[in-house]
């Protein structure tokens, strides 16, 4: 997408630092733009919507382990986004605050699926090849074209789908948005609203039952 | 599973690097994310009675076909009204009639 003035990518190239992995320059550049997004203005909300569809999308495939749900929950997102922009008082970065409203809900329809007993594992989808448990790490796609790898890759994968699947949502929550989004403790504890501590503890737990978990099912241990 | 009451405690929660990249390596791929915009646009456009996204022009990834047909289709039109018109374009056909003599009438 063409960087354009005003817009948030617009803001990427300047290095000059106040807080914590704020730039100046993206700083003032957001504010204008959530200015634009506040006045309803639907250019501003389209860019908006396709600098962050595919996070807000791989976020919530991962939370609910099914593409379509993922999709439609995705659109969701960002339709209470255009309600609710005008709520949002630049206190944590726009994109803490996408998340946030993703989780949020996330955790609600997965509510109510639970009730509805239709999050499955059998509903779990494969996203793509993967590679052995140990050795998952850092493998490509070009390493895994023998057929046994790439069924136990496959293997691994909904081994992993299940285990997050079986988490509960305050633990699975903090797991993929630390170990997969790569998101600060301070954005998670702006996320959950919970102290750094705590969220540090639960991330630590949800580690701990997710290893046991995926041993267990494999039958083997995770180095 | 569900918390045990352990949430409060200040731990360190030190990354456990095998299984981090044990997740990383299995499940963190680029997936391919759908296009949302237009749904995302058609709920709003729904939602909101029309109020959004009601004109045509904001809505979509890019106008930019919508542009070129329009032109397209006017150009179109020009060289037809062109092609129809210009027959009936030239220079005026001098008046080669001579001019009635005059006739005095005699008093």
């Amino acid at each position: 997408m063409a960087e354009r003035r005003g817009s948030v990518a617009d803001a990427r190239a300047h290095p000059v630092y106040l807080r914590s992995g704020v730039s100046e320059a993206e700083d003032q550049t957001e504010r204008k733009f959530i200015e634009r997004l506040a006045q309803r203005d639907e250019r501003a909300f389209n860019e908006l919507v396709e600098l962050y569809e595919a996070r807000v999308f791989r976020l919530l495939l991962r939370m609910l382990g099914r593409r379509d749900e993922a999709e439609d929950m995705a659109q969701e997102v960002f339709v209470q986004i255009f309600k609710a922009i005008g709520t949002f008082r630049g206190d944590s970065k726009l994109s803490t605050w996408i998340y946030r409203v993703s989780v949020n809900l996330c955790k609600n329809r997965m509510k109510y699926l639970s009730r509805r007993h239709t999050d499955g594992e059998d509903e779990l989808e494969p996203v793509a090849e993967r590679s052995a448990l140990d050795e998952a790490k850092g493998v490509t796609f070009g390493d895994i074209a023998q057929p046994d790898r790439l069924v136990e890759g496959y293997q691994l994968e909904r081994a992993l789908q299940i285990c997050i699947a079986e988490l509960d949502p305050d633990f699975r929550e903090v797991l993929i948005l630390r170990d997969l989004e790569d998101l600060t403790y301070e954005e998670l504890s702006e996320i959950t609203g919970l102290p750094q501590g705590t969220v540090k503890s639960r991330l630590h737990r949800a580690r701990s039952m997710l290893k046991l978990s995926v041993e267990r099912r494999m039958g083997e241990k995770i180095p | 599973m569900t918390d045990p009451g352990h949430d409060e405690l200040d731990s360190e929660g030190e990354p456990d690097e095998s299984l981090r990249s044990m997740l990383k390596g299995a499940l963190r791929e680029d997936l391919p994310a759908p296009n949302v915009l237009a749904g995302v646009q058609r709920k709003i456009r729904e939602r909101s009675r029309g109020k959004f996204y009601a004109d045509g022009w904001s809505t979509a990834k890019s106008p930019l076909n919508t542009y070129l047909i329009t032109s397209l289709l006017m150009l179109a039109v020009l060289a037809v009204s062109y092609a129809l018109l210009s027959p009936l374009v030239g220079s005026p056909e001098p008046v080669r009639n001579q001019p009635a003599p005059v006739q005095l009438i005699p008093r």
